[in-house]
C-alpha cells in the first residue's frame, strides 16, 4: 500500500538522520541524491529514492559516459558519489579515481595512486579485488589490498593517514570496504585459507589509530565478549569462541571478515557476518568452532559484543556467512519485528530479530540438501548426515549448493520499502566435496579441499529473485543462465538493477521481475549497481563491468595479475569465455 | 650442505634433469633456436625465459642438486607438494590457482631448474613465499624433479566450447 510504504521509508530515513543529525556522513547516507557508503545506508538497504526511472521510461536509459580502470582484477564494490564528485577505486593496484561531474566528459579531479605490496596478489584468495570505499567527514577512507586502510581528502586527494591494519605473512589480505560509524572506521581481513585468527578492528577516523581489536574467534578476552554485556540467544556459556574448538585450533581457525556492515543507531549495535573456520577440512576441528560462520553484533564505540549467532556449526562446507545483515522493520507472523535479513551462503535466507539474535524464520532460497531446515527452537540447521564432510568421509558428493553460496557475499542484495521485497542474485549449482588432512604454515594456504562444482538440479545455474523476508518465500525470479555475482539496486521508481556474468546490466519492474530493459557492458559484471542526482537533475545508474572475484569465473581466460598466465575454463560454465572477457569498466547510464 | 658451497659442473646439473624424472623434452623449434646449447638444460617453453644482452649467456646456475640420484625424487616432491600446501595456491596437479600454473609451459621467473629452485627457497614478489627456511635443499630439488615431472602443456585451446 503506497501510504503504508512512504510512511515506513520515513521512518527509515528518520532513524538513520537522527541519532547522528550533525553527522555529515549520516546525512548523507539518507540523501538520495549521493551515494556516501558502499550499502547506501546504514541499514545496507541499497534502496534510493529516486524516481525519475520508472517501468514506463527505463527503455529510454543509455550510455553517456565510460571509463576504462586499467586494470584486469575482478571489479566487485561500487563507486561513490559525494558533492557531485564519482569515487572509484580500482581492483590492485587500488588507484582512487575522482571525477568532476558537474564538467562535460566527467574530467578527472586527481587521482591517488598508493604504494600496494604485489605480494598481497598471492595471499590474497580470491582475486585482487577491492569492494569500494566510504566517504565520512570529508573522507574517503578504503582498504589496500596489502592490509593497509588509507583516508584521503575528498577535495585535494591528499592521504591524510595510512594504518597497516593487517599481515601479508599471517595470510591476511583486505579487500573489504571499511564501514564508519560516528568517528569509528571498521575493517575487517580476509583469509579464511591461510589460517587466520580473524578480527575487526575499530580505528578513529580522525587519526587513523587503532582504537580497538577484537577477534572473531578464541577466549572471551580477545572476542571483547563481556559478562553483562554479551548474550547470545541460543547459546549458554562462556569462552564460547574457545571452547567450540579442539586445543588452540582456533589460533588458525579462519574466521574472516571481507562482506558489508550494517548499523542500528538506536540499539548502538554494528552487525556483519563472519567467514569460514579452517581449515577446510572438519575432522580437524571438531565442535561448532564459533562464532565462524555466524552474524555478530557489537558497539562500535568500543567494540564489545552484544550477541551473536552461528548459521553453520561445525561448517564442514565453506558456507562463509560474510554476507549483508540487512535490517528492516517487517510484520512476521502478524508482528511488528525489528528484523534482521540475511542470505547466507548455506542456501537459507534467514529473518531475525537484530535486538536479540533471534531466528523469526529461516527458509531456503536456493536449493538445498546440506540440511532439511532450521530448527527455530535451538537455531541449529536439522543436518543430512549424509553430506558431512571431513577427510574421513573421502568424496562427498552431490551437496547444494556450493562453497560459491547460494548467494555468493560479494553480490549484495537490496530491499525495497515500496514493494517490501528483497532482491538478490543467486546461484544454482551444487558440488563434491573432497577433505583432507593439511598442515598450518604460516604464509600458505591452510586449506585441505577438493571441490569441483556442477549444476545443479536446475539447468539454469543463476536467477535473480525477489524475496519477501515476512513470509520465507519467492515473489518472482529471473532465470539466468550462469550464475549471478553482481549485487543488486531498488529504486523508488519500481525498477530493480543487477549485471550477469556474460556482461547485461539489466532493470526490471520491481514487482514483476519483467526485464524492461538491457544493455552488454563489455565484461561479465560483479559489480554492485548504485544511482545518483546528477549536477543536472537528472537520475543516473552507474555499474561497473570487469568479471572476476575467484579463478574459477576466469572461465577460459586468463589470471588477471598475468595475461600470459592461461587457464582452463571452470568446470561449471565452460562456454562462459564465449560471452565475456576481463577488463575494468565503469558505466554510467541517464534517461 | 650450504647453498653458497654448492657449485658443480653445468653438465651435472642437466644431468640432474633427466635422473630427477624430468620429462623429456622434443625440441620445439623455438626453443631449440635459442637454447642450441643443450648443456644449459633450460626447460622448453611457450615464452623465452629472458633476454640475454649481447646474446651472451652468464655462467649458469651451479647450485647442487642433490636428488641428481634420487630416482623417487618426482615421487617424494609431489607428497611434499601437498604437505608444504604448495597445492593450496598452485592448485592440484599444479594447474594454477591462486599462484600460476607450472604446467602450462610459462614462466614467470625461469623454467630451469635452478630458476624453480630459486623460486621456492626464496620467494617471488607477487606472493610466492620463501621456503628456503622451511625445506632443506633436499627437498627444494625434489619438489623441482615433481614439478618438471608434470605432464608437457597442451596446447592452449582457442576454442574451448
Amino acid at each position: 500500500m503506497p501510504m503504508s510504504t512512504r510512511r515506513s521509508a520515513l521512518v527509515l530515513a528518520l532513524s538513520l538522520a537522527v541519532p547522528l543529525g550533525a553527522s555529515r556522513a549520516l546525512a548523507q547516507g539518507a540523501s538520495d541524491g549521493e551515494w556516501t557508503m558502499p550499502s547506501k545506508d546504514y541499514s545496507a538497504s541499497r534502496f534510493s529514492g529516486l524516481a525519475q526511472i520508472t517501468p514506463a521510461t527505463v527503455k529510454s536509459l543509455h550510455p553517456v559516459w565510460t571509463f576504462s580502470t586499467g586494470t584486469l582484477g575482478g571489479h566487485e564494490g561500487q563507486p561513490l558519489v559525494v558533492n557531485n564528485t564519482m569515487y572509484v577505486v580500482t581492483p590492485y593496484p587500488n588507484v582512487l579515481y575522482a571525477f568532476d561531474l558537474t564538467k562535460d566528459g566527467y574530467p578527472l579531479k586527481w587521482k591517488y595512486r598508493p604504494p600496494v605490496d604485489p605480494n598481497a596478489l598471492g595471499i590474497a584468495c580470491c582475486d585482487a579485488v577491492n569492494r569500494g570505499a566510504v566517504y565520512a567527514n570529508g573522507k574517503i577512507v578504503y582498504n589496500l589490498l596489502d592490509g593497509h586502510t588509507v583516508a584521503i581528502d575528498a577535495v585535494t586527494g591528499k592521504e591524510l593517514w595510512n594504518t597497516k591494519i593487517a599481515d601479508l605473512a599471517q595470510g591476511e589480505t583486505t579487500p573489504m570496504a571499511p564501514f564508519v560509524v560516528k568517528n569509528r572506521v571498521l575493517v575487517g581481513a580476509s583469509g579464511g585459507e591461510f589460517g587466520i585468527l580473524g578480527w575487526v578492528k575499530g580505528l578513529d577516523l580522525a587519526t587513523g589509530k587503532i582504537a580497538w581489536t577484537a577477534t572473531n574467534i578464541g577466549p572471551d578476552s580477545l572476542v571483547l565478549a563481556k559478562s553483562g554485556t554479551f548474550k547470545a540467544f541460543y547459546d549458554k556459556g562462556a569462552q564460547l569462541g574457545q571452547t567450540t574448538w579442539p586445543a588452540d585450533t582456533w589460533k588458525h581457525g579462519g574466521a574472516p571478515v571481507w562482506g558489508w556492515m550494517s548499523y542500528d543507531p538506536e540499539l548502538d549495535l554494528v552487525y556483519y557476518g563472519v567467514g569460514n573456520p579452517g581449515p577446510y577440512n572438519a575432522d580437524q576441528r571438531m565442535g561448532d568452532n564459533k562464532w565462524t560462520a555466524s552474524v555478530l553484533a557489537r558497539h562500535p564505540g568500543d567494540g564489545s559484543l552484544v550477541w551473536a549467532y552461528q548459521f553453520t556449526p561445525h561448517d564442514s562446507w565453506d558456507f562463509d556467512a560474510a554476507a549483508e545483515m540487512v535490517l528492516v522493520d517487517l510484520t512476521v507472523k502478524g508482528k511488528m519485528r525489528k528484523a534482521l535479513v540475511h542470505f547466507d551462503k548455506n542456501g537459507f535466507a534467514y529473518t531475525m530479530d537484530r535486538a536479540t539474535g533471534e531466528v523469526i524464520l529461516a527458509e531456503p532460497y536456493v536449493h538445498v540438501n546440506w540440511a532439511s531446515k532450521i530448527d527455530l527452537a535451538t537455531g541449529r540447521p536439522v543436518l543430512n548426515d549424509a553430506k558431512a564432510t571431513g577427510a574421513s568421509k573421502g568424496n562427498v558428493k552431490d551437496i547444494c549448493p556450493t562453497l560459491e553460496g547460494g548467494k555468493s557475499p560479494a553480490s549484495p542484495v537490496a530491499y525495497s520499502p515500496v514493494t517490501k521485497l528483497f532482491y538478490a542474485s543467486t546461484n544454482s549449482m551444487c558440488m563434491d566435496y573432497a577433505a583432507v588432512q593439511t598442515a598450518h604454515l604460516a604464509g600458505t594456504p591452510f586449506m585441505g579441499i577438493n571441490s569441483p562444482y556442477h549444476a545443479g538440479s536446475d539447468p539454469n545455474m543463476g536467477a535473480f529473485i525477489a524475496w519477501d523476508a515476512s513470509t520465507g518465500k519467492r515473489a518472482w525470479e529471473i532465470k539466468e543462465k550462469f550464475p549471478v555475482w553482481s549485487g543488486s539496486l531498488a529504486t523508488r521508481g519500481n525498477v530493480v538493477f543487477y549485471g550477469t556474468l556474460d556482461g547485461w546490466f539489466k532493470a526490471a519492474n520491481a514487482t514483476t521481475g519483467a526485464v524492461l530493459w538491457r544493455f552488454k557492458v563489455g565484461s561479465g559484471v560483479v559489480g554492485d549497481p548504485i544511482t545518483f542526482t546528477g549536477a543536472d537533475g537528472k537520475q543516473y545508474v552507474a555499474i561497473y563491468a570487469g568479471i572476476g572475484g575467484d579463478w574459477l569465473l576466469l572461465s577460459g581466460d586468463y589470471k588477471s595479475d598475468d595475461p600470459a598466465d592461461i587457464r582452463d575454463p571452470a568446470d561449471f560454465a565452460r562456454d562462459l569465455a564465449r560471452h565475456t572477457s576481463q577488463g575494468g569498466i565503469v558505466w554510467i547510464f541517464a534517461l | 650442505m650450504t647453498r653458497s658451497s654448492s657449485r658443480v659442473l653445468v653438465a651435472l646439473l642437466f644431468l640432474a634433469v633427466i635422473v630427477g624424472g624430468c620429462r623429456e623434452q622434443s625440441a620445439a623449434p623455438a626453443a631449440a633456436a635459442k637454447s642450441n646449447d643443450s648443456e644449459n638444460a633450460l626447460v622448453i617453453s611457450r615464452h623465452d625465459d629472458r633476454v640475454f644482452a649481447g646474446g651472451l649467456m652468464p655462467p649458469a646456475e651451479r647450485v647442487v642438486n642433490t636428488e641428481a640420484h634420487n630416482a623417487k625424487a618426482a615421487e617424494e616432491g609431489a607428497t611434499l607438494f601437498t604437505s608444504m600446501n604448495c597445492d593450496g595456491c598452485h592448485g592440484g596437479g599444479a594447474v594454477g590457482a591462486v599462484g600460476p600454473s607450472l604446467t602450462d609451459g610459462r614462466w614467470r621467473y625461469g623454467g630451469a631448474d635452478a630458476d624453480i629452485y630459486r623460486s621456492i627457497a626464496e620467494g617471488r614478489p607477487k606472493g610466492m613465499p620463501s621456503f628456503g627456511g622451511a625445506l632443506q635443499p633436499a627437498m627444494i630439488w625434489r619438489l623441482v624433479a615433481y614439478i618438471k615431472s608434470l605432464p608437457a602443456p597442451k596446447d592452449a585451446p582457442t576454442e574451448s566450447w
